[in-house]
């Protein structure tokens, strides 16, 4: 139940998030279709993104939680005019997700644009490019129209 | 100055003067073969401004810019531009950055300067230049900026796609509708037609906004801000000298500031669209002011988007909760009504150099509360608010200024 629709895109990511040792697990987790993020030992709240400190208590001690991929869309908008990088994908979603257990994401949203509703319930989904993973959300009952 | 300080303990600060070149379209591209230069553009207003101040230049202690965009040639810009100047100081001479809040940040940074009895004499000032770089273009630095660059940036996110999804969120919450956030565009041009610094002034109605070209949805061409240069030089100096010189000035009567730890969105869910960091900043900055939200005559928001300035000015308490949406509509926020806000047109057509958006605000405000705004001018404007932010008003900087003439 917790693992994420694994999605194949054709073209490489147009703007590749770095992967550093400390984030390293989690995009290999995302890469094998599993949401994660760090969580601190001592307060047990999890953060996003992923940091080697708590934000709320400083805490080094934090380690890597799954995260239920399931969420509602709390935001979202359409992006006509994009920046260069991303002009190819437009006009594309985006939105902000409110996950079940509690955090707040911000991600790229498939499906249908004119689909999209607030509070619409969904999945995050793992985007399998040639040159390493993303994420995304997919609203349920929105066809995925990913290129 | 320090022994001198510590006998006075703080000082009242005052705005003495403030002018703009208009904003637009300046900068040359690479190539052209007249190239414009920020400095030569900066040097003329600054010594028109200090004329028109009637301040010596040996007074000027204080040098605080904007940092100009990467587009800028010239680097060490504060420093060049002051020995460009001819200007000896004891002050700061130093380029501020804070995303939307730069030129807020320099203002800032001036009047602690003049606070703390450094200087009797401060500039806040700078030069906005980007304009000979496309749009497109332009967003590959911006997307880096607003989100954390390896997990936001990589899904598109611009900066005026927050601003977006706030007007998504409103609409939902509150009935919002497209003609509501177009209302604010018409009006701010309406304002903007009766000022000469301000980029648009051909007037406009509700059908215009929704047929523009859709940008970034719900928001269209009219509902975002244009790109645009321009150049604006401010004075400020202790109020003992501002009193001595027996002219109108501008009093700074209160500051509040606050960064709600957060960039451009919570992890933990929140209500993003009650701008908390402009009700802490507000709330701090009338209680600094010993005024409140219904003492305030008229206010500048910076507000990139029409969304924008209906959340400011709930979070500020200028207008109801969920009601900003009307004000627009029944022209409470247009020039004769209850809380004029924006009369320099804002962001959608004044203009939004952003490096500098805040300082154009200020030159509003110097006119409107020495009573020199013409046409503009708010009939008994005695105190008005200024706010400015970073993010998607993650963080608020907001100031109370009041006219004594």
């Amino acid at each position: 139940m917790n693992t994420l629709k694994i999605i194949d895109v054709s073209t490489p990511r147009a703007w590749p998030p770095r992967v550093t040792a400390f984030s390293e697990p989690f995009w290999a987790a995302l890469a094998a279709g599993k949401l994660t993020t760090t969580c601190c030992k001592r307060c047990n709240e999890a953060m996003f993104p992923p940091k080697p400190i708590c934000p709320r208590c400083l805490s080094r001690q934090v380690e890597w939680q799954p995260v239920s991929p399931r969420g509602t869309l709390y935001s979202h908008t359409v992006v006509h005019i994009a920046p260069e990088i991303f002009a190819a994908e437009a006009p594309y979603a985006v939105g902000i997700i409110d996950l079940d257990g509690g955090l707040r994401i911000a991600m790229r949203v498939l499906g249908a644009p004119a689909l999209l509703k607030v509070g619409q319930a969904g999945g995050v989904v793992c985007l399998r490019h040639p040159d390493g993973p993303y994420f995304a959300f997919l609203a349920d009952d929105t066809e995925a129209a990913v290129r | 100055m320090s022994d001198a300080r510590n006998r006075r303990g703080l000082e009242e600060v005052a705005i003495i003067g403030a002018r703009a070149v208009p904003v637009g379209r300046i900068q040359t591209p690479a190539g052209a073969e007249r190239d414009v230069v920020e400095h030569e553009i900066l040097s003329r207003l600054v010594a028109d401004t200090i004329d028109e101040a009637g301040v010596p230049r040996d007074a000027v202690g204080s040098m605080v810019f904007s940092e100009p965009h990467v587009y800028t040639r010239q680097k060490y810009f504060s420093t060049f531009m002051t020995a460009y100047l001819g200007m000896k100081c004891h002050g700061a001479v130093v380029e501020m950055l804070g995303n939307g809040m730069t030129g807020g940040l320099a203002f800032d940074r001036a009047a602690d300067d003049i606070r703390l009895g450094r200087s009797t004499v401060a500039l806040a000032l700078g030069v906005n230049m980007e304009t000979a770089t496309s749009a497109a273009e332009h967003m590959n630095i911006t997307v880096r900026a607003t989100g954390d660059v390896d997990f936001h940036s990589p899904a598109g996110f611009t900066p005026i796609s927050w601003y977006a999804m706030d007007a998504t969120r409103y609409m939902h919450e509150y009935g919002a509708t497209r003609e509501d956030l177009a209302a604010v565009a018409v009006k701010n041009r309406r304002h903007a037609a009766l000022n000469p610094l301000a980029q648009f002034r051909k007037p406009i109605d509700i059908p215009d906004v929704l047929a523009a070209r859709m940008i970034v949805e719900p928001l269209t061409l009219l509902d975002v801000p244009p790109r645009g240069d321009g150049a604006v030089c401010i004075v400020l100096a202790s109020e003992s000298f501002a009193r001595e010189r027996g002219q109108p000035y501008v009093r700074v009567r209160g500051r509040g500031s606050y960064h709600e730890g957060v960039h451009q969105v919570s992890d933990r869910p929140n209500d993003m669209i009650a701008f908390d960091a402009a009700q802490r900043a507000g709330r701090l900055a009338y209680a600094d002011a010993g005024v409140s939200a219904a003492d305030i005559s008229l206010a500048e928001i910076y507000a990139p988007c029409t969304i924008v300035e209906i959340l400011a000015a709930e979070a500020l308490g200028l207008l109801a909760r969920g009601q900003g949406r009307r004000a627009a509509v029944d022209g409470a926020s247009a020039l004769g009504g209850r809380i004029p806000i924006n009369t320099s047109g804002g962001c959608q057509s004044r203009g939004h150099p952003a490096r500098l958006t805040p300082l154009y605000n200020l030159v509003e405000l110097f006119q409107q509360l020495t009573g020199t705004a013409g046409e503009r001018q708010v009939d008994g404007a005695e105190l008005a608010l200024m706010s400015c932010e970073l993010g998607n008003y993650n963080a608020a900087l907001v100031h109370i200024l009041e006219g004594a003439r």
